[in-house]
C-alpha cells in the first residue's frame, strides 16, 4: 500500500517536472486570442499576469483580432503551416475557428497524462472539441422587460406563444451574425428532432439529417410577421439584439448570459430586464475552447497555459472577474461565493450547439428560408 | 540625355518609334505593371482555378477547409460550383438586389451632381462655392460611420421616428429595406461624381454658353445642348466609378439592408465566413467581376473616344 502510494506520487511528482523542466527550451507562449475586448480583457488584465505569477519562467505574448476579422487568413495561416511542417508562430489559440481546425484534425488532442486538469472537464463537451479544450461557458438565456412582462415564458412552446400574441415585441438576431440569435434557431429546430438525431448533429457532420430542419425552419417563417419590425427582418448581431431590449424597441430577445451580465453592469442595460433560461428544449449554450495547433513549436508551454487555465484558480477568475463567464470544472471546486450566480443553470451540462460544419449548413439554410420569406 | 532625347523627339512624331524612349517609357510602367499582374493578377488566375474545381497546389489549403468543396472531373475543371450559385434560391434575389440598387443609386447620383454642377456652372456665387464644399464632406467620414450615422437617424429608434412621433405621425423604419441601401450608397458615392462633374462642366468655356444664349437658346437648351454633350466623358468616367463601388459595396449594406435579399458583396462575404462555402462565394465574387468589366468596357471605350477626338490617340 505504501509502496504504491509513493509510486503514484513519484508520477505525480514526473508529471509535474516534466513541463518546467523545458523552461529553458522555449519560455514564450504565443497566444492568440479572436474575440470581443471583453476577451481580450480577460487575457490581458486577469489570466496572463496570475499565470505569470504562478510560473515565473514563462511569458505570454498575446496577439489579439477583434471580433475575428481575420480568422479565415489565421485558419489558412495555420493549416498551411501544418501541411508544410512550418512553425505557424502560435501555441495556443482562443477563438470560434477553433473547431472548424479541430474538425479538420489540425488540433493536438490533450491527453490527462499530460494535461491532468482536463479530467474534472464534462466529456461530451470536451469531445464535441474534436482536440480543442474547454477553457469558459456561457449560454443564451431569454431576457425580458420585467415591467412589461411579469411572467417570462418557462418552456419553448410557451415562448412560440407569447412571440405570436404580442407581435412585433421578440427579436432574436441572424444566426449568422451571432451566437445568440442561431441558439434561438436551433432550438427551434430541436423542437422537431428526436434526442438521438440531436445528439448526431452536436457529434458529427451529417448533412443527412438536414432534411429534418424543414419543420423547425417553416416555424420560424411564421414567425417573421410576429417579430420585431413584423416584415421578416432581424438584428445584424449580438449587440444590436441588448440594443434593442435596451431601448424598449422590444420586449424579449435571446442573449448570451456573459455579454448581458457586463452590459447590466456597466449601466448600458437597464436594471428591469431580467433574464430566464426556458425548458423543452433549453436554448444552448456552450463551451470557449482552445486549442493547440498541431505544428505548434512550443506545445509543452501550450499546455502547462491550457492546463492552469482550467485549475480552480483561473476558473475563479473567469467567474468572478468583468467577464461573468460559466466554469467548465464541476462548481465545488470553486469559490463557494461566486457560484450563488448560477443557481438554476445546469451549467455542466449546457445544451450544446450543432458542430461547426452543421451550424455553417444551419446559417445558411435559415437564410435561405426565413428573413424575408 | 534627356535633352538630347527630346531634340530627337521633336524631330520624329509624338510617339516616337525611336529605341529609347520606348524603353524608357516600359521601365516606368513596368513596376506597378509587374505589381498588378503578381498581386492581382495571378490571385485572380488562382482563384478561378479553384472556382473551377482545381484543389490542388496554391488551393489545397483552402480545400481542406471548405464545405461542399467541388473537385474537378475534367481536364478544365467543373462548373458544380457555378450550379450551386445559379441554383440556390438566394443567388436571384441577391443579383436583383444589387443590380436594381446599383442602377437606381448611380441615376440618383448623377442627377443630384449634376445638378449642383449646373447649379455652380451656371448661376455660381459664394452660395454655389458653400454648397459644392458640403457636398464633399461625405468624402472625409469613414463609410462605417455614415452607415451608423444613417442607421440611427432612420432607425426603429431614430431620430426620424422619434420627431415625427410627436405630430402623431408613424414615420417608417427604413433600416433593414432597400431604401436604407439607396439613401446610404447616395451618401458615399455623390462626392466623387460632384467633383469629377463639376470639374468637367468648368472646363466648357464661357463663350460657348454665350454665344448660344446670344443666339436666343433656353437655359434648358444650353445644358441639354453643349454643356452635357461636352461634359460627356466626365459624366460616363463618374457613372462608371459610382456604379462599380456601388456594385462592389459591403458595409452599406450589411448595416442598413434587409438579411435577405442582401447585396452580393455581403453574400459573398456570408459564403466566404458564416457559411463556409468558398468555392461558391468565388463564383459570386466572379459575377460581380463580370458585371464590373462590361462597366468598365464603357469607361474604356469613352476614354479612347476622347482621346481620338482630341487628336491624342
Amino acid at each position: 500500500m505504501k509502496k504504491s502510494l509513493s509510486l503514484a506520487l513519484a508520477v505525480v511528482a514526473a508529471i509535474g517536472l516534466t513541463v518546467p523542466a523545458s523552461h529553458a527550451a522555449s519560455s514564450t507562449i504565443q497566444l492568440y486570442i479572436s474575440a470581443d475586448t471583453n476577451i481580450q480583457d480577460l487575457w490581458v488584465k486577469t489570466l496572463v499576469p496570475a499565470f505569470k505569477l504562478a510560473y515565473p519562467g514563462y511569458d505570454v505574448n498575446v496577439t489579439f483580432d477583434l471580433h475575428g476579422d481575420h480568422d479565415a487568413q489565421e485558419t489558412a495561416k495555420i493549416t498551411a503551416a501544418s501541411v508544410l511542417h512550418k512553425d505557424p508562430g502560435v501555441d495556443l489559440i482562443d477563438g470560434g475557428f477553433t473547431t472548424t481546425l479541430g474538425a479538420a484534425g489540425l488540433l493536438y488532442r490533450p491527453t490527462p497524462g499530460l494535461m491532468p486538469n482536463i479530467k474534472d472537464l464534462n466529456k461530451t463537451v470536451l469531445a464535441a472539441g474534436k482536440g480543442g479544450i474547454p477553457y469558459r461557458a456561457s449560454s443564451v438565456l431569454l431576457a425580458y422587460n420585467s415591467t412589461t412582462v411579469p411572467t417570462p415564458p418557462a418552456t419553448l412552446d410557451d415562448l412560440l406563444g407569447w412571440i405570436k400574441a404580442h407581435p412585433g415585441k421578440f427579436t432574436y438576431n441572424v444566426p449568422s451574425g451571432g451566437g445568440s440569435g442561431y441558439a434561438f434557431a436551433q432550438t427551434v429546430i430541436d423542437k422537431y428532432l428526436s434526442s438521438a438525431d440531436r445528439a448526431t448533429l452536436v457529434a458529427q457532420a451529417a448533412p443527412e439529417l438536414e432534411a429534418k430542419w424543414a419543420q423547425g425552419l417553416e416555424t420560424l417563417r411564421q414567425l417573421n410577421k410576429y417579430t420585431y419590425g413584423q416584415n421578416g427582418t432581424y438584428p445584424a448581431n449580438n449587440a444590436e439584439t441588448l440594443k434593442d431590449l435596451a431601448t424598449g424597441l422590444v420586449d424579449m430577445g435571446t442573449v448570451w448570459s456573459d455579454q448581458f451580465s457586463s452590459a447590466l453592469k456597466a449601466g448600458t442595460m437597464p436594471a428591469n430586464i431580467k433574464v430566464t433560461a426556458i425548458k423543452n428544449p433549453a436554448l444552448t449554450g456552450g463551451a470557449s475552447y482552445l486549442g493547440i495547433p498541431n505544428s505548434s513549436t512550443n506545445k509543452t508551454g501550450a499546455r502547462l497555459l491550457a492546463n492552469w487555465v482550467l485549475s480552480p484558480v483561473a476558473q475563479n477568475l473567469i467567474v468572478g472577474g468583468t467577464l461573468n463567464g460559466f466554469p467548465v470544472i464541476p462548481l465545488n471546486k470553486l469559490d463557494p461565493k461566486l457560484v450563488t450566480a448560477f443557481a438554476g443553470v445546469d451549467i455542466l451540462n449546457l445544451r450544446a450547439g450543432y458542430l461547426s460544419a452543421n451550424a455553417n449548413d444551419l446559417k445558411s439554410m435559415w437564410a435561405s428560408t426565413v428573413p424575408g420569406k | 540625355m534627356i535633352s538630347l532625347r527630346r531634340k530627337k523627339n521633336k524631330e520624329g512624331s509624338l510617339t516616337s518609334q525611336g529605341g529609347g524612349p520606348s524603353l524608357l517609357g516600359l521601365g516606368l510602367s513596368l513596376p506597378p505593371l509587374l505589381i498588378v499582374l503578381v498581386f492581382v493578377g495571378l490571385p485572380i488566375l488562382i482563384g478561378l482555378t479553384f472556382s473551377l474545381g482545381f484543389t490542388t497546389g496554391p488551393n489545397r489549403v483552402i480545400a481542406i477547409i471548405g464545405q461542399q468543396i467541388h473537385k474537378k472531373n475534367h481536364w478544365w475543371g467543373t462548373l458544380s460550383a457555378y450550379n450551386d450559385v445559379i441554383h440556390d434560391s438566394r443567388f436571384l434575389g441577391d443579383l436583383g438586389l444589387t443590380i436594381f440598387v446599383t442602377v437606381l443609386s448611380t441615376t440618383l447620383v448623377l442627377l443630384l451632381a449634376l445638378s449642383i454642377a449646373l447649379y455652380q456652372r451656371l448661376i455660381g456665387g459664394r452660395k454655389a462655392a458653400v454648397l459644392v464644399t458640403l457636398s464633399i464632406v461625405p468624402l472625409f467620414v469613414p463609410v462605417v460611420i455614415s452607415a451608423w450615422a444613417i442607421h440611427t437617424f432612420y432607425g426603429g429608434d431614430g431620430f426620424m421616428k422619434t420627431f415625427f412621433t410627436h405630430f402623431g405621425i408613424d414615420f417608417p423604419t427604413l433600416t433593414s429595406t432597400p431604401s436604407a441601401i439607396v439613401i446610404g450608397t447616395v451618401w458615399t458615392s455623390l462626392p466623387f461624381a460632384i467633383l469629377m462633374i463639376s470639374s468637367g462642366l468648368q472646363a466648357i468655356p464661357d463663350a460657348l454658353i454665350e454665344s448660344a444664349k446670344d443666339c436666343g437658346a433656353s437655359v434648358f437648351r444650353v445644358i441639354a445642348n453643349i454643356l452635357v454633350p461636352l461634359a460627356k466623358t466626365p459624366i460616363i468616367i463618374a457613372a462608371s466609378f459610382t456604379s462599380i463601388g456601388i456594385l462592389g459595396s459591403f458595409t452599406i449594406p450589411l448595416f442598413l439592408g434587409p438579411n435577405q435579399p442582401t447585396m452580393l458583396g455581403v453574400e459573398i462575404s456570408n459564403f466566404f465566413g458564416a457559411y463556409n462555402r468558398p468555392q461558391q462565394s468565388l463564383v459570386m465574387a466572379f459575377i460581380v467581376f463580370a458585371i464590373a468589366s462590361g462597366i468598365a468596357v464603357l469607361y474604356v471605350r469613352s476614354n479612347i473616344k476622347s482621346a481620338r477626338e482630341s487628336g491624342r490617340l
